[in-house]
């Protein structure tokens, strides 16, 4: 009998406080973006990792520009034969994601043959099709960056946000058309090596160690951490808090002002980058540097220099072995068939796309439209410049045209403040997936991305049975054994908690986690493959990972020291943190 | 007349499975095949026919399994099979025949430069592995016999084997006359193994005809060929030679020659060759070009049963003794795609339409 967790707690017809959707403000592909409703308990649901804090009204437009239209529009376009993309239910501000299904066989028939013809060019011409995307992703970034809008009136201001959303609504779906190809290509090319008897855990091996713009922050970060310990910071460092952290050296004078002219320049370019994916309620660490400061500061703590050139050879060195040891196992005509995936993925690479593009999209892209949203506020006189963030796409609009005041939205955005933070203390204890848990999912991105592989869906049947558990299993993702104090984080922002040699316990990790991963002794994600984020930057760091654990974050508590063996994919709990338990 | 024995090496190969029965009809013809082959002669289906006459086992046999009809009971087919066989066993071999057969096998022992030489003998009946029918394993076969005597007797086993219960239930099944199956014999030399096995020219799971697997262990087949040891397991690339996998398996038991009792025996493993791996590099190529040469010969993935000789040098050939096409595990693959296919694999593993 299937397993049904209900979605009763979150039926509502409003989105947030005093909006009720009309369905008018925001075009989508198949289905649109909607609160739960009793039949959604059909479908399957996952609670979408990228935003733990939850979202603003204004942030919600991701999901209607990103899931509702971009996914769905480039599932119909490649086409993605059993699926429609991705749509979403709100659970108060949190997101809830399902695959929209096809399922009439002569259709999907149908869809498969299209995907015959525009894959394998997709494929083949990547590299310019890419080249040519991030050209004008760039394009219109500098756009952006060039546009004073100190100087522009109110409605320019207007039509500057409207262009700003027109810019990430396109640049999600450049998004969604390549990711949706090169995860096809290499879910496929991983399911061959099994079949061919490789073993799953070396199959990710194959394709890293290519170098991505991600990384090349990650190591300019280590050039400032070294470059500080020179300069003789590092107690300035120990000595204050991140955010404080600043302020001591601009006080300190001489090399730390040096070194903080040097970090500046450094932020100029590697800093238009927010603390989590495509979220316009966050700030870029040009506007709040503090997550970069303290990146160095644990980095600092750690003592040592991360030696990115012996990490990347080391990386590189284990792929061609891994590589030659599979084919060593494959006939002539297998190694022709495995060649020839190896050499489609090697051209459409994933893994390395999945890191590169989030400097190009995910962690940038939501910014001129805050710039925009930041700039209306100073103009309307609200009393913060996030207060525009919780106005709805049609209140903006009027408000930004004179149609409507400010003032008389003022109380509707405090009251919908507090509906955030409410629902921000709620996250971690919110069911994980609702709704009807199937026999399989086969869009790709829910498989590699979201890590709803069998493995988990089968996890998420069993755990409803069990009280306190010593040994969770999931994807074996990075190897090695290691043990710790577990460190249960819901958000990127709480990296500060974690000390050097302790295991991250987390939903799932993003590029702004990667800094970490020098530090950790092991990471535990309740989501992902072989693929995500955790598991590629666990296997360049050399760091223990195991994936698609299931609900590792409510059964695992801060405090309790695990043993994590990333061959085996088990988490042992060794001992639990005691009346320490803290959960939230 | 036809003959009452035809050597291995002698009989022509187009009439191999007339005279000699599938079995050693088929060993027979892969001379052609160019394979190594062990020395021996058949007991032929001529020599059976003449024993058949001369003793009046048509009346006697058909007299003991008369009334036997299709739906007989077990118990029932049990009882008169019993009596068929004593029939069989109860009658004198001609003189003539006994002679003839002693002779071949003293001529036997002379080309294997021995005395009394350990033989096996099997059974080899006509159309026993035909397409339709598959007797495998229902007739009796004998390792380590050796000297006249016992030469004889084992061939009339091997006779008697012919009524024995399941062989008899089996053509009851099958619709076959019983008079319509004689039986050749086959006396070949027991070679001296070091080790021997089994091999596939295509995988006997998967389908696949890109890879040779081979099973072996120590000692005689036996104990391999019915499932007694878990073997070595290898595989290796048909194309190009390379070996695959190799997988040492713990080898528990061990087919081996019993002096005392002039028979292959099965043993416990002595503990040193447990876990230790059966075949080098140079073997499994010696095993991979006897296999290559049969399936070349058939123009089908083919069974091998093969010994290594325990005086063999390197560069020398492994033993066939014994081989088939196998042609029902080509139906169940599907076709390895030849190059890669994104659309295809994406839609075969991802998308699962």
């Amino acid at each position: 009998m299937a397993t049904v967790i209900p979605v009763d707690e979150f039926i509502s017809d409003e989105w947030y406080p005093g909006f009720k959707p009309g369905y008018t403000h925001a075009p989508w592909y198949v289905d649109p973006v909607q609160t739960f409703r009793k039949e959604d308990e059909e479908n399957f649901w996952f609670l979408d990792f990228h935003w733990p804090r939850g979202l603003t009204p204004m942030g919600l437009i991701w999901n209607e520009d990103g899931y509702n239209w971009a996914s769905q529009l480039a599932a119909e376009q490649m086409p993605l034969p059993p699926g429609r993309g991705i749509t979403c239910r709100l659970g108060g501000t949190h997101t809830y994601g399902s695959a929209l299904p096809v399922n009439d066989p002569r259709e999907i028939g149908q869809r498969a043959r299209r995907l015959e013809h525009s894959l394998p060019p997709f494929l083949q011409n990547f590299d310019t099709i890419w080249g040519q995307m991030r050209e004008e992703v760039n394009e219109s970034w500098d756009y952006f960056r060039g546009v004073d809008l100190s100087k522009l009136s109110l409605e320019d201001l207007r039509e500057n946000l409207i262009q700003a959303r027109q810019y990430h609504k396109r640049a999600f779906e450049i998004h969604f058309q390549v990711m949706y190809p090169l995860l096809a290509n290499y879910v496929g090319f991983y399911s061959m090596c099994t079949e061919l008897g490789l073993d799953p855990g070396q199959i990710g091996k194959f394709l890293q160690g290519y170098d991505t713009k991600i990384m090349e922050t990650d190591r300019e970060l280590w050039r400032l951490t070294a470059a500080a310990r020179t300069a003789g910071l590092e107690q300035a460092f120990a000595a204050h808090e991140a955010d404080g952290v600043r302020a001591a050296l601009a006080a300190q004078g001489g090399p730390a002002s040096t070194w903080l002219t040097r970090f500046d320049d450094f932020l100029q370019i590697y800093g238009w980058r927010t603390e989590g994916s495509c979220d316009i309620a966050l700030p870029s660490w040009i506007e709040d540097a503090t997550p970069a400061l303290g990146m160095i500061k644990t980095f600092l703590q750690k003592g040592t220099d991360h030696d990115f050139a012996a990490a990347r050879a080391a990386a590189v060195e284990e792929r061609e072995a891994a590589v030659d040891a599979a084919r060593s196992k494959l006939t002539l005509d297998e190694q022709r068939l495995f060649d020839g995936g190896l050499a489609s993925c090697r051209a459409a690479n994933f893994p390395w796309w999945q890191d590169d593009h989030n400097y190009y999209i995910d962690l940038r892209i939501s910014l001129p439209m805050r710039w925009a949203c930041h700039a209306i506020a100073d103009r309307v006189g609200a009393g913060h410049p996030d207060d525009t963030l919780y106005l709805f796409w049609e209140e903006i609009m009027d408000v930004s045209s004179g149609r409507r005041p400010f003032a008389g939205l003022r109380d509707l955005v405090e009251e919908r403040k507090q509906y955030f933070d409410y629902w921000l203390q709620r996250r971690p204890s919110m069911p994980k997936v609702v709704g009807t848990v199937p026999e399989s999912v086969n869009d790709p991105i829910l498989i590699e991305i979201f890590g709803l592989n069998s493995h988990f869906l089968r996890a998420v049947e069993a755990v409803g049975s069990e009280g306190t558990v010593k040994t969770l299993t999931g994807v074996p993702a990075s190897k090695g054994i290691g043990r710790g104090i577990a460190r249960v984080l819901h958000n990127a922002d709480e990296l500060h908690r974690l000390s050097p040699g302790e295991v991250l316990v987390c939903e799932s990790t993003s590029p702004n986690w990667t800094p970490a991963f020098a530090k950790i002794a092991a990471c535990v994600c309740d989501g992902g493959g072989t693929l995500s984020h955790a598991a590629i930057v666990g296997r360049e760091y050399g760091v223990p990972t195991v994936t698609a654990v299931g609900l590792a974050t409510l059964l695992i508590s801060d405090g309790d020291e695990v043993e994590v063996d990333g061959s085996s994919g088990h988490v042992t709990v060794l001992k639990h943190a005691g009346n320490g338990r803290t959960k939230d | 007349m036809p003959d009452a024995i035809a050597w291995v090496d002698a009989i022509a190969p187009e009439q191999a499975v007339g005279v000699c029965g599938a079995k050693m009809g088929r060993l027979a013809e892969l001379r052609r095949a160019g394979v190594s082959l062990p020395k021996g002669f058949t007991v032929t289906v001529e020599a059976y026919r003449r024993h058949w006459a001369q003793a009046g086992l048509s009346e006697a046999v058909g007299a003991a399994l008369a009334g036997l009809g299709p739906a007989a009971g077990s118990a029932e087919i049990e009882a008169a099979a019993r009596a068929a066989q004593a029939e069989l066993t109860s009658r004198e071999m001609s003189a003539e025949l006994a002679g003839l057969i002693g002779e071949a096998y003293e001529e036997l022992s002379s080309r294997c430069f021995d005395i009394n030489v350990p033989t096996a003998v099997r059974s080899s009946a006509v159309g026993e592995d035909s397409g339709t029918a598959s007797f495998a394993g229902i007739f009796d076969s004998y390792l380590g016999v050796s000297g006249p005597d016992r030469v004889l007797e084992a061939v009339r086993q091997c006779w008697a084997s012919l009524f024995n219960a399941r062989a008899v239930a089996y053509r009851l099944r099958s619709g076959l006359d019983h008079r319509d199956m004689p039986m050749a014999v086959g006396v070949i030399e027991l070679i001296n193994a070091r080790a021997s096995g089994v091999a596939f020219s295509a995988h006997p799971v998967t389908g696949k005809t890109d890879r040779i697997v081979i099973e072996t262990s120590w000692g005689w087949g036996e104990a391999v060929v019915q499932g007694l040891v878990t073997p070595d397991h290898v595989e290796v690339g048909k194309a190009d030679g390379r070996i695959l996998d190799y997988q040492v398996a713990a080898k528990k038991v061990v087919s081996n020659f019993d002096y005392a009792v002039g028979r292959v025996i099965e043993t416990a493993m002595p503990a040193r060759l447990v876990d230790r791996r059966v075949l080098d590099d140079e073997q499994i190529a010696a095993v991979v070009d006897a296999v290559r040469a049969v399936e070349r010969y058939y123009g089908y993935p083919v069974d091998v049963e093969w010994v290594l000789d325990r005086h063999r040098r390197e560069g020398e050939p492994v033993c066939v003794v014994q081989a088939r096409p196998v042609t029902v595990v080509n139906a169940a693959a599907e076709p390895t795609p030849t190059e890669w296919n994104p659309a295809a694999m994406a839609t075969k593993y991802v998308f699962k339409t």
